[in-house]
């Protein structure tokens, strides 16, 4: 069933014109990356072993609170399998490297894997949530990037810097700090997991828009920068990735307070004081790297809960 | 001119069900996790020996497997699209989205395979030398298949039902020619992944057709003639078919390569497999209350 229709100047116009068809190795950095995924699969049916997850050592609060992490986890990685497929079309469109094609292939299996694997712990912890609180929804719904990859206007290197350079790069820090503090064995195992992929798609990232750069000009390294400051404006510091960023609701409260019944028990989650430093700390980082490997400087962040960064 | 702007379905993405809704889809999507290779490290491609054959079959066989690059090639955009499609469609089960993530991943692996292969052979051509069948291979399927007009259940049942299985039973063939070990292997893991590739169209239509009305079966039959008229018959996976394109180089090249066990058919084999598909095809269809009427091509006369 589909709902209303969605309508704008979109790559999607044009026929398809794929000749000469380039499938040469242009990028190594990448085409190693798509060596390496395929290399490095695992299964979430089989990578933990479910059967003898013993949940009934926790307290029923332990146990909601997993069960409402790892589905906010589903559901945000459902976003890279509903949303981030685009890009690889406009790759294709655009006759990018080739290499790019094919990586993004893999990267969409990945996402898919991280999705099930959260799924699987949701549902092995009480219950798979199916939708966010009503009040919530607006923060996890969408970072918009399948419309951005599209859309005819806006370039393909804006899209990779704003969600893979910034908000991917984000979210693999603040997981790399989860992973290190939980003690629960297959929800860090679970974490492990997803960040080995995810290195990779950070790479992946940064590869790609070092490769684009010498082909910009200083107004569309311009459109980088603002694609970039919007999607850690709007998306991040609107609370995607974290609920105590996001606006003051019930829903977020209560997300709040879930995190930190599973800080305190190292079930895989982290809390607002421990988790801002690593926040700035990686807006920081991604300032710096674009500034030295891009040339771009992104202006200072505001968020009443950080403070200028 | 002003080109109309392109209509995509807009998402509502909650409820969001991720629960395994159709068994054999889900098994599919097991079977292929746990199913991996890469093509660097699985094929042992040093064991090509150039020496072993002519110049002739040698070249005929580099235009056989760029034209499969070329066609493989399709589903590194038009997968993606698919996923996003049913994405897009409210309440589409979670099993379908989960498989179509790696089956890109095995498109993708077979690109590169029928790339390297036919640059083993003498290189890799990036394009056909009589344009006109680029325009019977730019088919624009993630267009179409993205296009709120188009009904995704006709697309399912016609492009990853009907034309997966018929290409499953063209690469059955090239893998029984494919004395060569190389492309053995290489045809050995595409049949594999084409198995479940054609399985997951059919048994997505059949839990599909179980709710539909005339209208959806209407769609579905028109959907497959066109694709029969204008993709198949056009020659867009037998060469042969093309009724507007002089394809006797292609057939040569088929029939050298098929000599020599570089993994081919010849025109006259996949035409054979075409009609005998066809009539399969047309059996199975029925039994989901999808009637598809005969057809006629051409040249070849009523299928």
């Amino acid at each position: 069933m589909m709902a209303t229709m969605d309508s704008y100047r979109s790559i999607l116009e044009p026929s398809e014109s794929r000749f000469p068809l380039d499938l040469e190795q242009r990028n190594p950095k990448i085409r190693k990356l798509f060596h390496a995924s395929l290399a490095n699969q695992w299964n979430p049916a089989n990578a933990i072993d479910w059967n003898s997850l013993d949940v009934g050592a926790l307290t029923p609060e332990q146990r909601l609170a997993v069960r409402t992490r790892w589905s906010r986890r589903a559901w945000g990685e459902y976003g890279a399998i509903s949303e981030s497929p685009a890009l690889q079309i406009r790759f294709c469109h655009d006759r990018l490297d080739p290499d790019a094609r094919l990586y993004f292939s893999i990267r969409s299996q990945e996402e898919s894997r991280h999705a099930e694997i959260s799924y699987l712990l949701a549902e092995k912890f009480g219950g798979y949530i199916d939708a966010p609180e009503v009040d919530y929804e607006n923060s996890v719904s969408t970072h918009g990037v399948r419309r951005l990859a599209l859309d005819a206007q806006t370039s393909v290197e804006c899209t990779v810097a704003a969600l893979v350079c910034s908000a991917e790069q984000i979210i693999f820090n603040i997981f790399a700090h989860i992973a290190h503090i939980t003690t629960h064995p297959a929800i860090r195992q679970a974490y492990r997991l997803i960040l080995r992929d995810e290195v990779r798609h950070c790479a992946f990232g940064w590869y790609f828009v070092a490769s684009r750069l010498p082909l910009l000009g200083s107004a569309q390294r311009d459109r980088i920068r603002d694609a970039v400051v919007t999607m850690i404006e709007e998306v991040e510091l609107n609370g995607y990735q974290l609920a105590w960023l996001a606006p003051e609701s019930e829903a977020s409260r209560a997300q709040v307070d879930s995190d930190r019944i599973l800080w305190q028990a190292g079930l895989g989650a982290s809390v607002e004081e421990l988790e801002k430093p690593v926040f700035i700390s990686s807006l920081r980082d991604i300032r710096h790297r674009m500034k030295s490997e891009w040339d771009i400087l992104l202006p200072a962040f505001f968020h009443p809960k950080t403070g200028t960064i | 001119m002003m080109m109309a702007p392109f209509r995509m379905p807009v998402e509502i993405r909650f409820p969001l069900d991720l629960a395994v809704a159709i068994a054999p889809i889900h098994q599919l999507y097991e079977d292929a996790k746990l199913d991996t290779w890469e093509p660097e490290q699985d094929v042992l491609w040093s064991l090509f020996d150039r020496a072993a054959f002519s110049n002739d079959a040698l070249a005929a066989a580099r235009h056989v497997w760029s034209r499969r690059a070329w066609l493989e090639y399709t589903g590194i955009a038009e997968t993606p699209a698919l996923l996003l499609r049913f994405c897009l469609e409210r309440g589409r089960e979670a099993d379908p989205k989960y498989f179509l993530t790696v089956r890109n991943t095995e498109e993708a692996e077979l690109v590169e395979s029928y790339h390297r292969y036919a640059e083993l052979l003498g290189g890799y051509h990036d394009r056909p030398a009589d344009r006109r069948w680029e325009d019977v291979i730019n088919r624009g399927y993630y267009r179409d298949v993205l296009n709120a007009e188009t009904p995704l259940d006709a697309y399912v049942a016609v492009h990853c039902a009907l034309e997966d299985g018929l290409e499953l039973e063209l690469f059955r063939a090239y893998k029984a020619n494919a004395v060569e070990p190389v492309a053995r292997a290489v045809l050995n893991q595409s049949v594999e992944d084409k198995i479940r590739h054609a399985e997951f169209g059919w048994h997505y239509l059949e839990k599909r057709s179980m709710e539909f009305g005339a209208s959806d079966r209407a769609a579905v039959i028109h959907a497959a003639l066109s694709w029969l008229h204008d993709v198949a018959f056009a020659g867009y996976h037998l060469p042969s078919l093309s009724t507007a394109i002089d394809s006797s180089g292609e057939q040569h090249a088929q029939e050298l390569a098929a000599d020599v066990g570089l993994g081919a058919a010849t025109a006259a084999q996949e035409e054979e497999i075409f009609g005998a598909y066809l009539k399969a095809a047309r059996t199975r269809l029925g039994t989901l209350g999808l009637r598809l009427p005969v057809l006629s091509h051409p040249r070849l006369g009523k299928f």
